[in-house]
């Protein structure tokens, strides 16, 4: 599901990660992440025989002036699967988990021409961060990381 | 002439002192970043959160020696305060929440170091990125950035940050299953 994600996201290429490396990260001690899943009875299973058809994956973040935040970084449903309220439902619990691990805020970010899923939270009461304070996105990677983390300390 | 500093991760005992290394810093990034308003948690809960077995976040803070102080006495003059999050597509990331130097001493190369601090420990945790967020209007800030290498992915692609708080999120919980 993930890589159909990346396909929705139109960027198929970017996926990097090996299933060992997802295994690792979100079953030790100290997980860099949660995941929720969505599951139908089998005799709701896909055309290709999957029952599990939708997921959620957060993790905890940290505002040094809210506090305790959690971070949705993905959430997907199957596109037969879609306009059942499964989405919303997987978005209900981050946060309803998220709030009794003392978290003041649910984040997560959408793709501008994503106007889909863009108009959905927007229904739901988020409000649009970027739009409405300016706060741009950044990333350093690959080579400009390495280069910035070899700098004289 | 540049001013000597070092840099270092402070013990909870330091936090806890009422010259606690970090706390007088985020409320002076806030006043920079024009939400001076925006400082909701109380420092008993900063402290709590950043220490123990599985803390919610790391601060590394820049101190220059006594003879260097600041104007108002302060030997701790800069932070960087940074937690891990994931990529399902990269794995592990790097999150820098807050980058701040006082600003008498901006100008002396102590935000490079405190972002390339950060950037090596990405780097030694393997981590594939370092990210954060910078304001629009804050153009000194943006420009250090993308010199340092960062792309800007609201521009480039688009993206939003998007946020459920107050009563949205309690809205929103409600309706789990």
């Amino acid at each position: 599901m993930i890589l159909e994600l990346a396909v929705y996201e139109k960027v198929e290429d970017q996926v990097k990660i090996a299933q060992k490396d997802l295994e690792q990260d979100g079953f030790s001690k100290n997980p860099f992440f949660h995941a929720i899943i969505a599951e139908v009875p089998e005799e709701h299973q896909t055309k290709d025989g999957h029952t599990k058809i939708g997921y959620s994956l957060y993790f905890y973040t940290y505002s040094s002036w809210k506090g305790r935040a959690v971070y949705m970084e993905d959430l997907y449903v199957m596109p037969e699967f879609r306009g059942k309220g499964i989405g919303k439902a997987l978005m209900s619990k981050v946060a309803q988990l998220g709030l009794a691990a003392g978290c003041t805020q649910l984040n997560f970010a959408v793709l501008d021409w994503n106007r889909p899923s863009l108009d959905f939270y927007l229904s739901q009461g988020c409000w649009d961060v970027t739009s409405d304070l300016g706060y741009h996105c950044m990333r350093c990677e690959g080579e400009a990381l390495h280069t910035l983390a070899q700098r004289d300390l | 002439m540049s001013t000597k500093y070092n840099l270092f991760y402070p013990t909870q005992s330091q936090e806890n002192s009422q010259l606690s290394p970090s706390t007088y810093n985020k409320k002076e990034l806030a006043v920079y970043e024009k939400m001076p308003d925006q400082v909701k948690i109380s420092h008993k809960e900063l402290v709590k959160d950043g220490f123990g077995p599985n803390p919610f976040y790391h601060c590394l803070v820049a101190e220059v020696p006594e003879e260097h102080r600041s104007k108002e006495g302060h030997t701790t003059v800069g932070y960087a305060l940074y937690f891990y999050t994931y990529s399902t597509w990269k794995g592990r990331c790097v999150y820098m929440e807050d980058l701040y130097v006082m600003p008498e001493f901006r100008g002396q190369g102590i935000g490079k170091t405190l972002m390339a601090s950060v950037a090596k420990v990405a780097t030694e945790q393997q981590c594939a990125r370092l990210q954060l967020a910078v304001l629009d209007w804050n153009k000194p800030s943006l420009d250090f950035y993308i010199s340092k290498g960062a792309q800007d992915l609201t521009d480039n692609e688009g993206w939003h940050f998007v946020r459920f708080d107050g009563a949205a999120l309690d809205k929103l919980s409600q309706e789990a299953p």
